[in-house]
């Protein structure tokens, strides 16, 4: 239990809602809740929801019905007391109730803090309260599964056996090292290089999850550019799936970048949706194209939407050169009219995708498109992606460590000097779950040989 | 307050621990009495008949390096000098020396007796006198009083010692001796939270009665690495011991017999060393093993006693006289001494600063096995530092203390007082973030100067570490200076020797790392006057710091990166409650270690990473705000 405030916060959004949830955490979780709820001896079983009266503490007067959930220390999420109640969502009831509990000794939570104290209380590691954090800004169903996966210490049961693998290594290196006027097997070279390379090539795969995984997390860039009137807007509708974006056929109708956010296959996409390039324009229009320059440079990939009716322009031919050093891809638009000539608009080797943005023909092929530069085959698959840029980096760094250690072995160095390359891996993996395990050698060493002159 | 005799330091116990603690403090100019059970078994070793091997003659070398005794004692009666693990990196071999029992204990007392201010008294010791939360004196059992403006506590296994033989108990602090039954009272009477602990011990055996033909010699090294630096040779003749190995059938005679074991029946409730397990324990613990390796060690050269080594006990003794015989060559060996078990109260070490000095009571300070460390190094180097600290208080100086960084002694403390024990505390090379930096042969290098700083290391001494120094420098510029290039003739018979190409040019740093290069081959190589004033020894010292200087210095890199707040200070009047956020658990963690520093405060168990954060916010924030 919490010798530290006890903290406050509304956990549902702001707003009109069915219901509105405040949380508290702290040791006086419950006595507070005792003063709303106007009983002394107020103690609701824990994990059980109970139907109460919240009441003004002063007068008495009834404020809401409410329900009362208890999660007692430590076994509740923070690790400390929890009070939840969930109150009828009206924003003036639960302002004034949230503004009752500061009066009672407690403090607004901090973004994040529930969190904080739940990593700790020893409640969550490291790596599973990123993953809070994660599945809760989740932009996909996909990066929202991910994250799941990983507050459930699935990245840490994925790291573990890597752990035991290398403390498997590292043992009988160390043991040979303290206990040597002890019978212990010898360690043979062979074996710890199989070992080692075993190792190194699991932490590689496991990395190489990172390609996946951060496009789900993270997500990417998507510009639509063309010179006016090849039809950006209606194709940006049609990926949206909603009328977003006004369309005329009247050239230059789009005057300035639109951004929104969609799925695609479970990849979060910033869909921007640009005003026309051309050469002739006012100084609205020019603004707007500027912006639009702007928006093809933050681009992971860039549409370049073409009017397949009809021949290639100036225009178009500036704007291939523009996007030259970029990543894209060319979707040729209006299919569906009789004008339509698939042929002859091929640049540097970027594919050309036939679409209508009408009649929606060629739009999976479009999406299929957009991922096809990013994807890895394990995406789809079942299993755990490494999806935050630190849990990479360390990943990376424990490989290096490895390695290092392998050429060592290599040129028959003594084990001490093999063994510092060993410990940084093993403590690079630690850090990904926020922990620190010296102890672990020592335990490992009397659990499996037999010690003791 | 009337005493009978008033002295600035009273030490109680004279084991490893106390005779390091009594000649530290009496050589910094303190009157300083050890009181003893027995003045004939000072400096007695109660189990094995051996000092160092590794880590543990590291520290041996460092309490040397810092001024203290035992590396010289053991010098001088060590009867076969081994250096462990000579196959290995310079960093982790580490001297060891079986000692003539008796010799050892006849030259330490020489050499307590030779100290000026060194006061020899025997007695019981049942009390500390205590004025005003600060120590006043000690009380004996025949009613003397000793006054001392500090005392160290260095009482081994003998607080509340119980001696267990098969399922048969007596109170004992060592075979044959009484154990200190009120002093672990006064001692708990004060609030010191104590726990227990055990070791246990294999039986001696009659050397006449051995089939030594039965046995594999295993020499004393021919060229004997000396524990002390002022040692230039070992003058004991060598001796010879010898490796046996226990069979199934005593195995199944173990088995059979594990209800007359007081660890198996549930008799002994104080937790033992995983490092140094029982023969019960072993043949349990791992079935499957066919055999158990057994170290034969002659106890001396005067006597026939043979100390079984790999056999500790506590099984009956009758039963361990049939155990021994079914040893291969040991068909009528006799026991002369039975092995047992021994537990006794430890003093929680969390309880302790830096300096080896109580928080609760002023003047006090706790040193060895009180601590909850098993070994004689171990305790020896803890005496060393309180008795330094014994005698830096009465006099008004600041307190002394080692860092992680520059020593295992360092480590042991800091890893006692942080991390407090739950088992007999043993040191260990793996236990040194450093340990690359760490070698018993640069002990000197890293820790002379406190010792003449603080006035333990004498002049002698201080001159002969300078004019090493002077030749390690000299060696280091030649070793780092002289280059070999293809057009030398030196070059190509040494590349044709060893049959591969050196580059344009290498020097002899670089010519040393490889495999295949000796050191007396870099030896040869070196010019004739450098040759000429440095040792084998000296050069390989050289050589050892140019191997790890790469991996010493990347690795401070990231240690300082990772530990760069390590050196804030905690102030003495910080409130822990006052950090948001922290369970009652992590609050009562650090308030029963109550570190010093931030390092110290990371190093705790049971800390998770976010607590260690919000300490590191809050320290800041104070500091900002002071």
């Amino acid at each position: 239990m919490s010798r530290a405030d006890t903290i406050v916060a509304l956990s549902t959004p702001p707003g009109r809602s069915g219901i509105g949830v405040i949380r508290l955490s702290g040791t006086r979780s419950l006595s507070i809740t005792r003063t709303l709820v106007g009983e002394d001896q107020f103690t609701p079983e824990a994990n059980h929801a109970t139907l109460k009266k919240l009441r003004e503490p002063e007068s008495g007067e009834v404020l809401d019905r409410s329900l009362v959930t208890f999660f007692k220390a430590p076994h509740s999420f923070t690790g400390e007391d929890v009070i939840e109640l969930s109150c009828h969502g009206s924003p003036v009831l639960l302002r004034h109730l949230v503004d009752i509990i500061l009066g009672q000794d407690a403090r607004a939570a901090e973004p994040g803090e529930f969190t904080l104290r739940a990593l700790a209380n020893g409640r969550l590691n490291l790596s599973q309260a990123e993953a809070v954090r994660d599945l809760i800004n989740a932009q996909t169903n996909a990066a929202a599964r991910q994250a799941a996966r990983q507050l459930g210490g699935e990245l840490s049961a994925r790291l573990q056996p890597i752990k035991d693998a290398l403390l498997d290594i590292i043992v009988p290196l160390e043991s040979s090292l303290e206990f040597v006027e002890d019978d212990l097997p010898e360690v043979a070279v062979n074996t710890v290089k199989v070992k080692l390379v075993a190792l190194i090539k699991d932490i590689e795969a496991l990395a190489s999850t990172f390609r996946s995984g951060r496009l789900l997390r993270e997500g990417l860039r998507v510009t639509l550019a063309g010179r006016p009137n090849v039809g950006k807007s209606s194709v940006f509708n049609k990926l949206l799936l909603a009328d977003r974006a006004i369309v005329t056929d009247i050239p230059g109708t789009t005057r300035d970048s639109l951004s929104e956010p969609i799925s695609l296959r479970g990849v979060p996409v910033l869909l921007t949706d640009t005003a026309g390039v051309r050469a002739s324009a006012d100084r609205i229009e020019a603004l707007g194209i500027e912006r639009t320059r702007q928006a093809m440079a933050d681009a992971d990939l860039i549409v370049v939407v073409l009017d397949g009716s009809e021949a290639l322009t100036g225009e178009d031919e500036e704007i291939f050169s523009d996007v030259a050093q970029s990543l894209h891809i060319v979707a040729l638009n209006k299919s569906d009219l009789d004008s339509f000539h698939p042929n002859g608009y091929e640049r540097d080797g970027a594919p050309v995708i036939a679409i209508s943005a009408k009649t929606g023909a060629g739009l999976d092929d479009l999406r299929a498109a957009i991922l096809r530069p990013f994807a890895s085959p394990d995406m789809h698959s079942a299993g755990l992606l490494i999806t935050d840029a630190r849990h990479f980096d360390l990943l990376r760094r424990a490989r290096a460590s490895l390695e290092s250690s392998a050429v060592l072995l290599e040129q028959r160095a003594s084990e001490e000097l093999l063994l510092v390359g060993l410990y940084n891996a093993l403590r690079f993996l630690g850090e990904i779950t926020g922990e620190t395990t010296p102890e672990d050698v020592l335990t490992q060493i009397f659990a499996t040989f037999c010690i003791g002159k | 307050m009337s005493f009978d005799e008033v002295f600035d330091v009273v030490v109680i116990g004279a084991g490893h621990a106390g005779c390091e603690a009594a000649s530290a403090a009496a050589r910094l100019g303190a009157q300083t009495a050890l009181v003893t059970l027995n003045l004939d078994l000072i400096g007695q070793m109660s189990c094995n008949p051996a000092i160092g091997g590794i880590a543990k003659g590291h520290l041996v070398r460092e309490i040397d390096a810092m001024g203290g005794i035992m590396g010289r004692v053991i010098d001088r009666t060590g009867i076969q000098f081994r250096l462990l693990n000579r196959s290995r990196g310079p960093a982790v071999q580490s001297p060891r020396a079986q000692a003539d029992r008796a010799l050892y204990r006849k030259e330490m007392r020489r050499t307590l007796e030779a100290t000026p201010n060194l006061h020899l008294r025997q007695g019981l010791v049942v009390d500390v006198i205590i004025d005003n939360g600060r120590i006043a004196g000690v009380e004996l059992q025949d009613t003397r009083r000793f006054g001392a403006g500090s005392v160290v506590v260095a009482t081994g296994t003998f607080l509340n010692g119980l001696i267990h033989t098969g399922l048969r108990t007596h109170t004992a602090g060592r075979a044959g001796e009484p154990a200190s039954i009120e002093l672990a009272e006064s001692l708990k009477r004060l609030g010191f939270p104590v726990g227990r602990l055990k070791t246990g011990t294999p039986p001696r055996l009659d050397g006449r009665t051995i089939d030594w033909d039965a046995f594999e010699p295993q020499p004393a090294d021919e060229r004997p690495v000396p524990f002390s630096f002022a040692t230039d040779s070992i003058d004991q003749p060598q001796i010879t011991c010898y490796i046996g190995y226990t069979t199934n059938d005593v195995h199944a005679a173990i088995r059979a017999n594990l209800h007359e074991s007081p660890l198996y029946s549930g008799k002994i409730k104080g937790i033992g060393p995983r490092y140094c397990p029982s023969i019960e324990d072993k043949v349990v613990k791992f079935a499957d093993k066919d055999r158990h390796q057994l170290f034969l060690e002659p106890e001396g050269h005067d006597t026939n006693e043979v100390y079984l080594n790999g056999f500790s006990t506590s099984l009956p003794a009758e039963l361990q006289q049939e155990l021994v015989r079914m040893i291969p060559g040991m068909d009528e060996t006799r026991i002369i001494r039975p092995g047992y078990a021994i537990e006794y109260d430890y003093i929680d070490p969390r309880e302790l600063t830096p300096h080896l000095e109580t928080a609760r009571i002023k003047g006090l300070f706790n040193a060895g096995q009180i601590n909850g460390t098993t070994g004689y190094e171990e305790a020896a180097c803890q005496g060393l530092i309180a008795g330094i600290n014994a005698a830096l208080s009465v006099q008004g100086r600041e307190g002394f203390r080692l860092s992680r960084e520059e020593s295992y002694i360092g480590v042991l403390i800091d890893d006692l007082i942080t991390q407090g024990v739950d088992e007999p505390y043993r040191i260990f090379t793996s236990r040194a973030e450093y340990r690359l930096a760490l070698r018993h042969d640069n002990a000197d290098a890293r820790l002379a100067p406190y010792g003449k700083e603080i006035g333990l290391v004498g002049d002698t001494d201080w001159e002969r570490f300078n004019r090493k120094r002077d030749r390690l420098a000299r060696l280091h510029a030649a070793l780092e200076g002289i280059r070999l290039k293809r057009s030398d003739v030196t070059y190509s018979s040494l590349s044709r020797t060893l049959g591969c190409d050196l580059g344009d040019s290498v020097t002899l740093a670089q010519l040393a790392q490889r495999p295949n290069v000796s050191p007396s081959l870099i030896q040869q190589l070196l010019p004739a006057d450098v040759r000429a004033d440095t040792s084998l020894r000296d050069l390989e010292s050289a050589l050892a710091d140019s191997l790890y200087k790469g991996y010493i210095e990347a690795q401070r890199a990231t240690f300082d990166r990772l530990h760069q707040h390590d050196g804030l200070i905690i102030p003495k009047t910080f409130d822990f409650h006052s950090i948001g956020g922290l369970s009652h658990e992590m609050v009562e963690r650090l308030e029963r270690t109550r570190p010093n520093t931030f390092g110290q405060a990371r190093r705790i168990p049971g800390l998770t990473p976010v607590a260690i954060s919000a300490l590191l916010v809050q320290l800041n924030l104070q500091s900002r705000a002071a």
